[in-house]
């Protein structure tokens, strides 16, 4: 009975799931298997196939413009999603551990960044920036990412925290772990996995961030999504395909990867 | 203390003597270009993308954006001119500029080229599939009065602007105009039109490729493009005009470059290096002399070499607010 009981709960066994499941799936995938599709056309459409070829990937490796933009916004990410994470965490283990006074508008601030629409958040920093006199450049955007990158990082670090428990804390203090020993020892490395999936959600969102860059950037500083944006005025190729797909195989490889922490973190 | 958070923040190159930072459309400058000046003036050439005039502007009036080229489109060189954007840096006198065809000189956004130099130029008009159009179709009449084989295949650009422009062209109604009377007339057109017309969409090249489209609004190199892959298609010059638009090599106000950014404008205005843009952005320059190092498939297409015979483009500035709430009420009322 009780087995009957947790199958009829079971969302797989609703009516209908595998169908609806089915079309939303395609809905959500369907424009970027033919986006990866047409990058691989010989010929100059894209929509219509003229034969098999790598001949755009070559072309894209072989672009200087779009391997600077490239490696800026590796780069741009890659600092960006670090001190985001270590932001994230000291903000986390105040909110977790510690007794925070007004905890409800303490968590309201550190997600406003996903709140606040983003052209706002664009707009406003770049009022900021050129008002106190920094320049755009990639100073400008590393501060820009950092601060919309905090939230990201923070809601998976405050799980796994939240779900760790305080006795082996507590263990290591009475064995007379001074604070920062007992945070090496035992909070950082049980804290890992919420780290690393934190660290990469935070890349994944400065990488893939259009609007921000976009108002921020300054010269030499220009990120991938900013030029691809920019290359679809002279008509889209599949050029734009294959740095799209491209792009889109990063994204995956990392939301894998943090998945997969994930799973072994649960 | 700001300039040890400048130094800081700043991990962008150096501003060293010997750069040039160009913000432009991106894969709009030619790498071989790009590699010739370096060679020939020592300097290092970076160049950044905008996605709009409007990211470009916004970045310019809040200072201090630090570029040493910018690339603004006709209208919007005018506006930057109007509120003292751009330096003057006296075109007219360089050396090259006397390659400049006279019609790229007394232009309506920069009249004495005082701040500007040509880069590209191309035109809005239409392009038909004369393996299903057959008749005559040197007039606006193929979209406005069209066919039946036509109708239901007519694609228009999903571009404010430019339709109701042409609209406007085909009821001999001034651009810009100001009359609600006029403009109504304008709507009347267009909603007539739409019964006849497939889809409002800027990809023009894959509607005219694909069949979906026999009869299209088209960019110039858009229509290029669409030949080459299907040749029954022709971009035509209609008799009652069409719009013209050019972007311009400028220098904003403060770059910090400057000497390197003068001879850049400077060097885009010699022949091989106008044809060298040609050649990769596949639009008109606005060089004489230039046609002898363009590729001989460019230099043939009728797209981008209008025929003798054809008019003028017509370029158009920024309408009045009045002109403009018009417009926007004309196209929000055809696009319900």
């Amino acid at each position: 009975m009780s087995l009957l009981d947790t199958r009829s709960k079971d969302i797989r066994n609703l009516p209908g799931f595998g169908l609806t499941a089915g079309f939303t799936v395609a809905f959500l995938y369907a424009p970027i298997v033919f986006l990866v599709l047409y990058s691989f056309n010989d010929g100059r459409s894209i929509s219509r196939l003229d034969g098999v070829s790598l001949r755009w990937y070559g072309q894209v490796f072989a672009n200087e413009e779009i391997g600077g933009a490239a490696l800026n916004s590796v780069l741009l990410a890659v600092i960006a999603a670090t001190l985001a994470t270590v932001m994230a965490t000291a903000a986390a283990l105040a909110m977790v551990r510690m007794r925070v006074r007004r905890k409800a508008a303490a968590y309201a601030v550190l997600n406003f960044p996903l709140m606040v629409p983003e052209i706002v958040t664009a707009i406003a920093s770049l009022i900021f920036f050129s008002s106190v006199g920094l320049g755009l450049g990639f100073g400008s955007l590393v501060v820009a990412h950092t601060t919309f990158c905090i939230p990201f990082a923070y809601l998976p670090i405050t799980a796994r925290l939240t779900s760790m428990d305080p006795a082996l804390e507590t263990a290591a203090a009475d064995l007379y772990a001074r604070p920062w020993r007992r945070f090496a020892l035992i909070t950082l490395p049980l804290l890992a996995p919420g780290l690393m999936s934190g660290w990469l959600l935070a890349f994944i969102v400065s990488l893939d961030d259009f609007i921000i860059s976009s108002m921020l950037s300054g010269p030499g500083s220009t990120t991938l999504p900013v030029h691809i944006y920019s290359m679809l005025r002279l008509g889209i190729t599949p050029e734009v395909n294959a740095v799209s797909s491209l792009m889109v195989l990063a994204s995956a490889l990392v939301v894998i990867t943090s998945g997969l922490i994930a799973r072994k973190q649960s | 203390m700001r300039a040890l958070a400048i130094l800081l923040l700043t991990a962008a190159p150096a501003f060293a003597e010997g750069d040039l930072f160009i913000y432009t459309w991106g894969e709009y400058t030619p790498p071989d270009l790009v590699a010739k000046f370096e060679a020939e003036f020592g300097v290092k050439v970076h160049i950044d993308s905008y996605d709009s005039m409007e990211t470009m502007i916004a970045k310019l009036r809040a200072g201090g954006a630090g570029y040493d080229i910018i690339v603004p489109g006709d209208a919007t060189m005018q506006v930057l001119i109007a509120e003292d954007m751009v330096e003057k840096i006296d075109v007219y006198a360089m050396p090259n500029y006397a390659n400049v065809d006279d019609k790229w000189r007394e232009v309506y956004w920069d009249p004495k080229r005082e701040y500007s130099a040509p880069w590209a130029w191309g035109s809005t008009a239409f392009a038909v599939d004369t393996a299903v159009v057959t008749g005559d179709y040197s007039s606006l009449s193929v979209l406005f009065d069209p066919d039946d084989d036509v109708k239901g295949r007519i694609n228009m650009l999903r571009d404010m602007n430019d339709v109701i422009n042409m609209a406007e062209r085909y009821l001999g109604v001034p651009r810009c105009s100001e009359n609600p009377d006029e403009m109504k007339r304008v709507l009347e057109l267009l909603e007539t039109q739409k019964e006849w017309v497939k889809s409002y969409d800027s990809e023009t090249k894959e509607l005219l490729v694909s069949g979906e489209a026999v009869v299209s609004m088209s960019w110039n190199g858009y229509a290029m493009r669409a030949r080459d892959e299907k040749p029954s298609v022709v971009y035509v010059y209609p008799k009652e005009g069409y719009t013209g638009w050019m972007d311009n090599v400028a220098v904003p106000k403060g770059a910090p470059n400057m000497d390197n950014a003068k001879a850049w404008v400077n060097f885009v205005m010699a022949p091989e290096n106008a044809a060298m843009i040609t050649n990769y952005a596949r639009y008109s320059n606005g060089i004489e002399g230039s046609e002898a190092f363009i590729e001989p498939a460019l230099s043939a297409a009728p797209e981008i070499n209008p025929p003798a015979d054809a008019p003028a483009p017509e370029f158009i500035p920024t309408c009045s607010a009045e002109a403009t709430a018009l417009i926007d009420k004309v196209w929000t009322k055809l696009m319900n």
